[in-house]
C-alpha cells in the first residue's frame, strides 16, 4: 500500500525522495540481520549455561560435521595464552542450542566477550536475551579449597554480552560496611582457605596506599569461623596526607607469614559493576594538612578500597 | 455493480487488517513504548502492522519489533547521521498542529507538523492509532479519508492541563475511538468530554509472560522499578524501608530505574543509614529477570496511569504491596489476594503491608500464586485479542458508512450528508 506513497504524494520532488528513502530504511531495518540473542542461566556453583533460541539449522544430513562454538575472548589480550575459551555448542532437545561453562573450567580474570561460530567461520558477537541469575544473588560458596568461580553476564555499553570473570583462592568478601565515629567498620567472609578460623586467627587488615606502598596501616582483625570483622579509623589514612587524592586498597594478612594476603572484594552476587551501586557516604575529618574527605568504594574490580581526597 | 471497498471487509473479523501506529519515539524506552511493541506484536502475528516513530534519535530500538512489525521515523536527530533533520529550519519553528498545551510541544516543530502531515495524508491503513494525546490531534486532524482513528490515552485525562483538555475536545470528536488504560479514566472521558459517536473504551495495557521461571518467594529482597521521579514517591519507599528493615533487617531492597531523582534518593538513603540495605540498581533491561531476584514487588506512586510495573512484577509471580494512587493499581491488585493496597502518601502503611508479606512466609508464597495467576488476564494475546475486536467493529462500521457515502449523491437525506461531511471535515 506505501507504493501508492510516491504518485499519491502533492508536494515536493524532495518530500517523495524523502519518502522513498524511509521505506527503504524500513525494510532494510527488518530485514537487517539484528545480532543473535543469548539466553544465559546461573547456577550457584559459578557456572553458566547458554542458549540460543534463533538460529538456522544446517542441512539435513549435515549434522555429521556440526561444529558450532561459543567463543570467550578475553577482552585486551589478543595473542595472549589463556586469551580464548571455546565451548561446544549443539542443538538441544527443545530445539535450542546450547553451551555450557562448568565452574571448573578456568577462566582467568577479565573481561570476556562472547562470540558463537559456526565450523571455521570467523566469531560473531551475541548480543544479551535474558540472564537469569538469580542463584548469584546472595551466593553462598560452600566450603573447598579449589578457586572460587565467579562469572557474571552482562550487556556492554554497545549491547553486547559479556562476562566478568574473578578467580580466587582465597577470597575475602566484604559484606556490610558501617561509617561510624570517623571509622569503617567492615564485616565480611574468608572463602577457599583449608581452616578458615586458623586463618583469620591474629590477623590483620592491611590499607596500602597505592601510591606510595610504603605507607601501610594495619588493624587487628577478629573472627567467628570464617567471618571476619575489623574497624579502620580513617584518622590513620588522613595523618600524613599532603592534599593529593590518594586511594588505599584494603587486603587482609594472615599471622602466618607463609599465607598470601587477600584482597577484599564483592563479587559473591549478581552486579557485574558495583562502584555506582553499592556506595556508601563519605566522611569529613580534618587531617594536620587540612581538612579532608574520606570514602569507601569498589573499584572497577569491586575490590574494596579508600579513596582520601579534599573536599570538594 | 462494483464492489464497494469496504465490503471485504465488513465480512468479519479474521480479515486482515492494515495496522498503523503513530509514536512519539520507538527507539527510547517507557510505558507506552513497551506496550506499544507488546501490542503491535502481537497483532502482527495476523496482521499488517506499522509502528511509525516522529521521532529516531538512534540506531536500534531498545525493544524488539519482532519479525512481522515495520519499523519507520519521520524525522531523524541522529546527530552525524546523513538524513539528519534537526538542521532543518523548519525544526527550530514553532509546532502549529502539534497543540502546545501537550507536554512534549517543545519537542514539535514546524517539521514535525509538516511530515506528520505528509505522513497521514499518504497513510493507505484500516487503522491509524495515535500513542499521545498531540499526535491523536493530529490524526484526528490530518489523517486521510479511509482509516479507522483511533486515539489511545495513555495516560489520563484528568492530569492533563486545562489548555491540552480544551484542544482535545475540539478535534477528538472527529477521531472513531478513545482508548484509556482504566475503567476510571474511561469514565472521565465519558463524563468530562463531549464526544458524540466516539467510542470509548477501557483496554488494559498487555505484558507478556516472562521467558523465565518465576520468582520462588525465597530471596529477601523488595524490588521496585520505574523512572526515579518525584510522581514514584521513591522518597516514601525508602523512609518505610527505613521502618521494615529496623525490624527486619535481614531484608534488602532494590530500586531499578534512572532518572532525575538519583542524586537526592541517593542522598536520603545515606542520610537514613540504608546504604546496606537499599539499592539504586540504574536502569534494567529486560527487567523479567530482575523481578525474579526478589520476593516482594513495591509501588509508591501519587499517581499510577496504569501501573505496568505492577502487572510485570505479577507475572513474574512477586505479590505487590502498591499505594492506592488513581488510576491503574486498584484495577490490577486483588486487595488482600494477589497483593497489598495501602493509602496514598503512607509510609507506615506501605511498611506495615511490606512486612505482613516478609513475615508471613506462607502467606507470602500464596499470594504470590495468586499473582501469577490474576495477571495472566494482560497477556498480549487477551488485550490485542479486545483490540483486534474493536478495530475489526470500527473499520466494519467505517465501511458500512464508506458504502453509504458513496451512495449518497442519490439516496440520503441533506441533513444526513450534512452530518456526515461535517464528521469528514479537514482542516486548510
Amino acid at each position: 500500500m506505501s507504493a501508492l506513497s510516491t504518485g499519491a504524494s502533492t508536494t515536493s520532488a524532495g518530500a517523495a525522495e524523502r519518502t522513498r528513502q524511509e521505506q527503504e530504511d524500513s525494510v532494510n531495518e527488518t530485514g537487517e540481520a539484528a545480532p543473535t540473542r543469548a539466553d544465559c542461566v546461573a547456577d550457584s556453583a559459578g557456572g553458566l549455561t547458554f542458549h540460543i533460541s534463533d538460529w538456522v539449522r544446517p542441512q539435513p544430513g549435515s549434522y555429521d560435521d556440526w561444529s558450532g562454538a561459543l567463543v570467550l575472548i578475553r577482552r585486551g589480550s589478543v595473542g595472549s595464552g589463556d586469551s580464548e575459551v571455546r565451548l561446544p555448542l549443539g542443538p538441544i532437545g527443545d530445539g535450542r542450542l546450547q553451551a555450557a561453562l562448568p565452574s571448573t573450567v578456568a577462566l582467568p580474570e577479565g573481561r570476556w566477550d562472547v562470540h558463537v561460530a559456526y565450523g571455521e567461520e570467523e566469531p560473531q558477537r551475541l548480543a544479551p536475551g535474558l540472564n537469569d541469575l538469580r542463584s548469584l544473588v546472595d551466593r553462598r560458596p560452600g566450603p573447598s579449597t579449589s578457586p572460587l568461580s565467579v562469572r557474571i553476564p552482562y550487556a556492554t555499553k554497545h549491547g553486547n554480552l559479556s562476562l566478568r570473570s574473578w578467580r580466587r583462592a582465597p577470597h575475602a568478601e566484604a559484606g556490610e560496611i558501617r561509617l561510624e565515629e570517623g571509622a569503617m567498620a567492615v564485616h565480611g567472609r574468608l572463602h577457599r582457605v583449608r581452616d578458615p578460623a586458623q586463618w583469620l586467627d591474629g590477623a590483620v587488615l592491611e590499607a596500602r596506599c597505592r601510591r606510595d606502598r610504603d605507607r601501610l596501616r594495619t588493624v587487628p582483625v577478629t573472627a567467628e569461623g570464617a567471618e571476619f570483622f575489623c574497624t579502620l579509623p580513617f584518622a590513620e589514612l588522613a595523618g600524613d596526607w599532603d592534599g593529593e587524592r590518594e586511594v588505599w586498597d584494603l587486603r587482609l594478612r594472615s599471622a602466618d607469614a607463609e599465607q598470601p594476603s587477600v584482597r577484599l572484594a564483592r563479587i559473591l552476587d549478581d552486579v557485574p559493576d558495583k562502584k555506582e551501586i553499592f556506595t556508601y557516604p563519605s566522611t569529613e575529618l580534618t587531617a594536620p594538612h587540612g581538612p579532608v574527605r574520606v570514602r569507601p568504594y569498589y573499584t572497577r574490580d569491586n575490590d574494596l578500597s579508600v579513596r582520601v581526597e579534599a573536599p570538594a | 455493480m462494483t464492489c464497494p471497498r469496504g465490503t471485504s471487509r465488513i465480512r468479519g473479523r479474521r480479515e486482515r487488517m492494515h495496522i498503523s501506529f503513530l509514536i512519539h519515539n520507538a527507539y527510547g524506552i517507557g510505558g507506552t513504548i513497551r506496550t506499544t511493541y507488546n501490542l503491535a506484536r502481537t497483532l502482527g502475528e495476523q496482521h499488517d502492522v506499522e509502528i511509525v516513530s516522529v521521532f529516531r534519535h538512534r540506531d536500534q530500538p531498545i525493544f524488539d519489533p519482532g519479525p512481522h512489525v515495520r519499523l519507520s521515523h519521520l524525522v531523524d536527530i541522529r546527530k552525524g547521521s546523513p538524513t539528519y533533520d534537526g538542521a532543518d529550519p523548519d525544526h527550530a519553528r514553532p509546532a502549529k498542529v502539534f497543540p502546545s498545551s501537550e507536554g512534549r510541544y517543545k519537542q514539535y516543530s514546524a517539521l514535525t507538523d509538516r511530515r506528520i502531515a505528509e505522513h497521514l495524508r499518504q497513510l493507505e491503513a484500516d487503522v491509524v492509532v495515535g500513542t499521545r494525546p498531540g499526535l491523536n490531534v493530529h490524526i484526528a486532524r490530518e489523517a486521510r479519508r479511509g482509516p479507522v482513528r483511533v486515539g489511545q490515552e495513555h495516560l489520563t485525562l484528568s492530569t492533563h492541563s486545562r489548555g491540552l483538555k480544551r484542544a482535545l475536545r475540539g478535534v477528538y470528536p472527529r477521531l472513531d475511538a478513545v482508548t484509556t488504560v482504566t475503567e476510571a479514566d474511561a469514565r472521565t472521558y465519558r463524563g468530562q468530554m463531549r464526544l458524540p459517536g466516539v467510542r470509548i473504551e477501557a483496554v488494559p495495557n498487555s505484558v507478556p509472560e516472562p521467558g523465565l521461571e518465576p520468582a520462588d518467594g525465597t530471596g529477601k529482597w523488595v524490588v521496585a522499578a520505574g523512572r526515579l521521579a518525584p510522581v514514584k514517591r521513591y522518597d516514601l519507599l525508602i523512609r518505610a524501608f527505613a521502618k521494615v528493615s529496623a525490624a527486619r533487617p535481614d531484608w534488602r531492597l532494590r530500586i531499578y530505574g534512572g532518572g532525575a531523582q538519583h542524586d537526592a534518593l541517593r542522598a536520603l538513603i545515606d542520610e537514613l543509614g540504608l546504604y546496606n540495605h537499599v539499592f539504586l540498581m540504574g536502569p534494567a533491561n529486560p527487567l523479567d529477570p530482575e523481578w525474579a531476584k526478589g520476593s516482594i514487588a513495591a509501588v509508591t506512586s501519587s499517581l499510577e496511569s496504569f501501573g505496568m510495573t505492577i502487572v510485570e512484577a505479577m507475572r513474574c509471580g512477586l505479590p505487590v504491596v502498591s499505594t492506592d494512587c488513581p488510576h491503574g493499581p486498584a484495577e490490577i491488585i486483588d486487595n488482600g489476594v494477589d497483593g497489598r493496597l495501602v493509602p496514598s502518601g503512607d509510609a507506615d502503611a506501605v511498611a506495615g503491608a511490606l512486612l505482613d508479606l516478609i513475615n508471613n512466609d506462607e502467606l507470602r508464597q500464596q499470594m504470590g500464586q495468586a499473582a501469577l495467576k490474576d495477571a495472566a488476564r494482560f497477556d498480549p494475546s487477551r488485550v490485542a485479542g479486545r483490540y483486534d475486536s474493536l478495530f475489526a467493529d470500527l473499520v466494519a462500521r467505517s465501511g458500512l458508512r464508506g458504502t453509504l457515502h458513496r451512495a449518497r449523491g442519490g439516496l440520503l437525506s441533506g441533513a444526513l450528508v450534512t452530518k456526515d461531511s461535517l464528521r469528514k471535515v479537514r482542516p486548510a
